[in-house]
């Protein structure tokens, strides 16, 4: 027998693997013992070593009423809550939309940890079947409450064909070490149009993971929006995959990054089949001693000819301690594609910030409109009016808080 | 004796090591107009941006009072609210930022700034439309973002439209006749002219006498290696426009 090599455990990994165990899942819980978490050498964790940033883990989370932390509201949505992953009472359904639950365990098995430890813990999943067209906007308010816990969330959504629908995900708790471990599988079914907004607004103590899994049918439309604004460390996982010829899809992101943060969104694409297009813009801000990170890939399968993909990152520094990177990645293997990628990161353009001055704009004021500015090709693309008002809100808000 | 809009005393600037400004000085009294001409290179935009309050120069010598007050002392924001406006020479354009968002928040701040109550929308939309149908501009361009794909004579004209709109006291205009055609210059000057009054002082920087005719100066100044060498009233910039600068180059040191 192969004496596997002793890797010293922190404090963290011990207490994951306690707790996968405990949940039965003993196979991912023996890799960890063997490998650890994922450090800078494992390459879709090279910026985001969880091995040194993930310090501690607390107890994995019991069920808990709703009562602690303020909710946030969205003007004529249709919310459903989930706190310390589990779904609470749901309010009637609008037409259209069927609400239930399940065992946990909604993403595709993947190399991946944040992947195994969500499948091994989510205590059930919210399932939500969607057909026709759905003119509320429909929110999924997911908590951690009570002391310091480790929570782990999963949301299935199925969106019939033809089905028109928004989704906004939105990721709040006490003010508390948390440690919220979410998953969303969203299929996306034939000609249906999807907007999906994921914004993490957990408490700065916290510490934010989740992984978005989408399935792309024939002839749809998926736009996306990860935000991160909250917890100090964070990484969403987006994983798309085209299933279905003639569909295009947004993928777009935000990282609000002050003193101390670190955030992390993950795009992996997989243009599986022919015809389909998608289009990736990223925007990360960065101030005080922090670090943004985006690393975007995107795989075109050798069938999927006539694949059009153009990935974009752009940084705007507000600091100079602060650090934004970048990896883009194409794997192409299908010959008559188009693909690009593009990365630029700059300061506010002074001569900008000048002009708007001179006007009698106060320099915080002009800031504010030049950031705004930057942001706007992300955010104007939300064009439901009560949507639009709270995502520019938490931008605000996030700019207001570094003054 | 009623104090000036705008006093220059022997105003120095320099970028990195390197010296523009020499020495300006410079005195409009309230209601005037005064035109600067110069070569090229000679410091005209210098002037204006160090008046505006661009951050890349630093004044080694001398000093600038709006209204009697030290205007080197102020922000760029605070020297708008007290009335200084600079029509760019080359406006810049500003993806991103909506042309009326902007216009609002310009106005407002500068309405906060001297302790005035903000304008309701409909007063500003008024404004606005009044302003741009005054200066021949299209409601169209102003949904755009700011001065994004504006060409060269609509940049000019919407720095005009600002400055009606901001009622500023002292009016800087930096070449604002370059770019534009016969029919715009007639438009913008009537625009220009419209604001003169006797609480308001323009410095207007051009190259062209022809600019003159239509915006007719009190006083003609030749600027000429970071100061100004002449003065004298309209006829000053034909004969300038006849002879050229030669003759000025060596005068006043
Ligand atoms: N950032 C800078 N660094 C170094 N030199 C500069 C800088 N900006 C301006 N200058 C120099 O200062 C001098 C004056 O420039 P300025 O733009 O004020 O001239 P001007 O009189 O407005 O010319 P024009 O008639 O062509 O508009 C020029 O020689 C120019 O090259
Ligand atoms: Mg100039």
């Amino acid at each position: 027998m192969r004496q596997a090599q002793q890797i010293r455990l922190s404090a963290a990994e011990e207490t994951l693997i306690a707790q996968l165990k405990g949940a039965g899942a003993d196979s991912t819980a023996e890799r960890i013992s063997v490998a650890g978490l994922p450090t800078r050498r494992v390459e879709s964790y090279h910026y985001t070593d969880l091995k040194t940033l993930l310090r501690t883990v607390p107890p994995l989370a019991e069920a808990a009423n709703a009562a602690e932390a303020p909710a946030l509201r969205i003007a004529g949505a249709y919310q459903l809550t989930i706190v310390n992953g589990r779904l609470q009472a749901a309010p009637s359904a609008p037409a259209g939309v069927v609400v239930g639950t399940a065992a946990g365990d909604v993403l595709s098995p993947r190399d991946d940890v944040l992947v195994h430890i969500n499948s091994a813990l989510a205590p059930e999943s919210l399932n939500l079947h969607i057909d026709g067209v759905i003119e509320q906007v429909i929110h999924i308010d997911r908590r951690s409450d009570g002391p310091a816990a480790h929570s782990a969330s999963a949301v299935k959504i199925f969106v019939a064909e033809s089905a028109k629908v928004t989704i906004i995900e939105t990721f709040l708790g006490s003010n508390e070490a948390h440690v919220g471990n979410h998953a969303t599988f969203l299929a996306v079914g034939t000609g249906a149009e999807v907007t999906h907004i994921t914004v993490d607004l957990s408490a700065r103590a916290a510490t934010h993971f989740a992984s978005n899994q989408y399935e792309i049918g024939p002839a749809a439309n998926l736009r996306t929006l990860a935000i991160h604004a909250g917890a100090a460390l964070s990484r969403t996982q987006l994983f798309a995959r085209f299933s279905g010829e003639g569909a295009h899809a947004d993928f777009t992101g935000l990282n609000l990054v002050d003193d101390g943060k670190h955030c992390d969104i993950t795009l992996d694409v997989n243009h599986a089949v022919p015809n389909t297009t998608s289009k990736e813009m990223f925007k990360q801000i960065a101030r005080g001693r922090s670090k943004a990170v985006f690393q975007g890939r995107i795989v075109v399968s050798r069938d999927a000819q006539k694949t059009d993909a153009k990935m974009m990152m752009q940084g705007l520094m507000l600091s100079d301690e602060a650090e934004i990177l970048s990896k883009p990645e194409l794997e192409i293997y299908a010959d008559d594609v188009v693909c690009g990628h593009g990365s630029t990161c700059g300061e506010l353009d002074a001569d900008w910030l000048f002009y708007l001055m001179s006007r009698g704009i106060p320099r915080t004021e002009a800031e504010t409109m030049l950031v705004r500015g930057f942001l706007a090709e992300v955010l104007d693309p939300i064009k439901d009016e009560a949507l639009s008002t709270v995502l520019n809100g938490i931008v605000d808000g996030w700019l207001l808080n570094g003054k | 004796m009623t104090t000036p809009i705008l006093e220059i005393r022997n105003l120095h600037a320099r970028i990195e090591d390197r010296e523009i400004l020499k020495g300006v000085n410079l005195v409009i009294p309230a209601g005037e107009v005064h035109a600067v001409m110069g070569r090229n290179g000679s410091g005209k935009s210098t002037l204006s941006y160090v008046l505006a309050g661009k951050e890349d120069y630093e004044i080694t010598e001398g000093e600038v009072l709006i209204d009697g007050e030290d205007l080197l002392a102020m922000e760029p924001a605070e020297r708008a609210a007290a009335g200084v406006f600079l029509a760019f020479q080359y406006p810049i354009e500003i993806p991103g930022v909506a042309t009326m968002t902007f216009l609002k928040a310009a106005l407002n701040a500068q309405r906060k700034a001297r302790g005035e109550g903000e304008l309701s929308t409909p007063d500003f939309m008024r404004a606005v439309r009044q302003a741009g149908s005054d200066l021949n501009i299209d409601s169209e361009m102003l949904k755009r973002p700011l001065n994004v794909g504006f060409s060269g004579g609509e940049k000019k004209r919407a720095e005009v439209l600002q400055m009606a709109l901001l009622q500023p006291k002292m009016c800087i205009l930096d070449e604002t006749d370059s770019g534009l055609d016969i029919d715009a210059l007639q438009v913008v000057s009537r625009g220009v002219n419209a604001l003169r009054n006797a609480g308001r002082s323009m410095l207007v920087i051009t190259h062209y006498q022809r600019l003159l005719n239509h915006i007719v100066p009190d006083v003609v100044h030749v600027f000429s290696d970071g100061r100004i060498v002449e003065s004298g009233d309209k006829d000053l910039a034909l004969q300038l426009e006849a002879k050229g600068y030669a003759d000025f180059d060596n005068a006043a040191a």
